[in-house]
């Protein structure tokens, strides 16, 4: 009984961990722009299939590229930590192609909602043509869990090791951001343009850069969150992210808008309210984050733990 | 290229597009149109097959009149929806209201997908028709189209739609001035639901088999992106926007799967090349008082 929960808070943690790491992806954009960057699930997708192909997996029958593959396989830790450099670039190249020609032009935010759905679809679409629609799985023979056994037994409980990793790779994540946002020169510079950019552009910080820094580290994070949940789990098809991305959503709004603590807490809260899900009701799983983001919108629209804002007239 | 069939869906992306607009109107930014398209296209569809109370006739047809029936029902049933929850989520603004619309869409789509009677994934299908071939479907979209671009034509010079022009250029003006703030934007919102639930009535029959899919967060992307490529000003905007982009992605079927990459360019570039949508406010200047509602520009 106490094995079997400690078993689904372990895995509720480990998907909240993931929940975590995209909507703090979106926290990043927003807090230094204000606006939210929809192609975030895209990136996620992309993170999971650079992770795969540079472990050496194949690509599929019906890719472009069919039966292609890396000449050798790169370790795990690896490929995710140059999966999610890659993804990070990407999310440079979605900066300069759909926000930042608005941002030039004084547009309406709300056009940028526009432009960043559309560049998702660019991003999974082309997926879907070099990859092929089928589901991938992992390759594991490449040493993923650095000769650690697939289960372990912690307190009698049978945990996936995988899952273990997942958290302990979502927590370094986590607290190696918020430390370098609290403490680094580059952190605070990125939140004093988040507070006020114009200010923080007379005090001498370019915030032209800090934006795209935002935005390479928001794809980073994505990109870590689509890995970590292929190999947990697999890659179901380059729409997978997208899923991720919506639920992200639904944390930075629980936490609060533009809130690092909050985006955390939001996260682990709605992976262990989903894991918490019985398996008769399993079905209704998907629609639990987004009744969970309901209530807290009628009840505390400026989320858990938001500041409160005044609009000024 | 263009066959009846996708005139059909053509004009059914207009009405979409038609419903994304209303809200925004009024200056609220709701996704929530996916979610009324597939509450309208579910009960149109259980009308007609399980629940057979529209009564198929023993030959497979479907009486013309039980259609129009359903899109009643089917209108009605979105905006009793849209009542109840506007209540709550017109409360939000900007942003959280788009996030909420999207949860809503993603609550009812988990709805249709696990409730019992709805035919899980696979949907409902074999859902009977009334007409023989498109052309009847096509003269039915055109009139519900014809029909709503009047409404939004109407408007302008309404009450209710200055009262929700002023919304849109300042809420806290506007309330004010003395308009019922909340109570203009719970009917822009119902308005819309009411076109989205017509439409997923008719384009269930249209479709012949209705799945949760039908309502996903993908339409909310597309529809949205109708109104803000056609252009947000004027009712023609999002027609314009609606039957364009639907073709499109027909019309590109010759260059394959890039279509959809193609696709995906266009809603980039579109808000960037032309950041007022085709049907601009220089446009319509131009074209005069026709299809606008050339309010009098501030000096």
């Amino acid at each position: 009984m106490i094995e079997a929960l400690l078993q689904t808070l372990l895995n509720g943690a480990a998907s909240g961990g993931v929940y975590a790491l995209v909507a703090l992806g979106y926290t990043l954009v927003f807090s230094v722009l204000g606006v939210i960057n929809f192609a975030q699930g895209a990136l996620f997708s992309l993170g999971g299939y650079l992770t795969y192909l540079l472990m050496g997996g194949r690509i599929g029958v019906n890719g472009a590229l069919p039966g292609w593959g890396l000449p050798a396989g790169l370790p795990f830790w690896l490929a995710l930590l140059l999966a999610a450099a890659g993804s990070g670039l990407v999310a440079l190249l979605v900066e300069r192609v759909a926000f930042a020609p608005l941002r030039r032009r004084g547009a309406e935010p709300l056009l940028a909602l526009i432009t960043s759905l559309g560049a998702g679809v660019v991003l999974v679409n082309l997926l879907q043509i070099l990859m092929g629609a089928e589901g991938y799985a992992f390759p594991q023979e490449s040493g993923a869990l650095a000769g650690l056994p697939e289960v372990l037994m912690i307190g009698g409980a049978r945990i996936r090791t995988i899952q273990l990793l997942l958290l302990l790779v979502c927590s370094a994540a986590v607290v190696g951001l918020s430390l370098w946002l609290e403490r680094s020169r580059g952190g605070q510079a990125l939140r004093a343009v988040a507070e006020d950019a114009t200010t923080a552009q007379l005090l001498g910080i370019n915030s032209d850069a800090m934006v795209r820094l935002a935005f390479v580290l928001s794809g980073a994070l994505a990109g870590l969150g689509g890995s970590l949940i292929g190999m947990s789990v697999s890659l179901p098809g380059p729409y997978f992210g997208i899923g991720y991305g919506l639920k992200g959503l639904a944390v930075l709004v629980l936490g609060g808008l533009g809130s690092v603590p909050g985006a955390i807490a939001g996260g682990l809260l709605m992976g262990l309210a989903e894991a918490l899900v019985p398996a008769e009701a399993s079905g209704w799983r998907d629609a639990l984050a987004f009744a969970i983001l309901f209530a807290v919108l009628l009840l505390r629209p400026s989320g858990l733990l938001g500041r409160r804002t005044v609009d000024k007239v | 290229m263009i066959d009846n069939g996708l005139l059909v869906q053509m004009l059914l992306g207009a009405l979409l597009g038609l419903s994304v607009y209303l809200p925004l109107a009024a200056g609220q930014l709701s996704l929530a149109t996916p979610a009324f398209y597939a509450v309208g296209g579910t009960l149109a569809a259980l009308l007609s097959t399980r629940w057979s109370v529209l009564g198929a006739t023993a030959a497979g047809g479907f009486p013309v009149l039980s259609l129009l029936l359903e899109l009643v029902l089917g209108g009605a049933l979105a905006g009793t929806l849209a009542l109840l929850v506007g209540r709550l989520v017109l409360r939000l603004r900007g942003i959280y209201l788009a996030i909420a619309t999207i949860a809503l869409v993603e609550i009812v789509r988990v709805a249709i997908l696990n409730l019992p009677f709805t035919g899980g994934a696979i949907g409902i299908f074999s859902i009977p028709q009334p007409f023989t071939d498109a052309s009847g479907y096509l003269l039915t979209a055109l009139i519900l189209l014809v029909l709503t671009g009047w409404i939004c034509q109407r408007l302008d010079t309404m009450p209710l739609g200055r009262a929700m022009a002023a919304i849109r250029d300042d809420e806290l003006a506007a309330g004010c001035m003395g308009i019922d703030t909340t109570r203009v934007k719970l009917t822009a919102f119902v308005l819309s639901a009411v076109v989205a639930g017509t439409s997923g009535a008719l384009a269930a029959h249209f479709l012949n088999t209705w799945n949760a899919r039908q309502g996903s967060f993908d339409v909310s992307i597309t529809t949205l992106a109708f109104v803000i490529l056609g252009g947000s000003r004027a009712w023609l905007g999002p027609v314009v926007g609606g039957l364009l982009l639907t073709a499109l992605p027909e019309l590109l079927r010759p260059v394959g799967d890039v279509r959809l990459v193609l696709f995906g360019l266009v809603i980039v570039l579109g808000p960037v090349l032309a950041p007022r949508g085709l049907v601009s406010p220089e446009l319509l200047e131009r074209l005069g008082r026709w299809g606008s509602p050339t309010r009098e520009q501030k000096p």
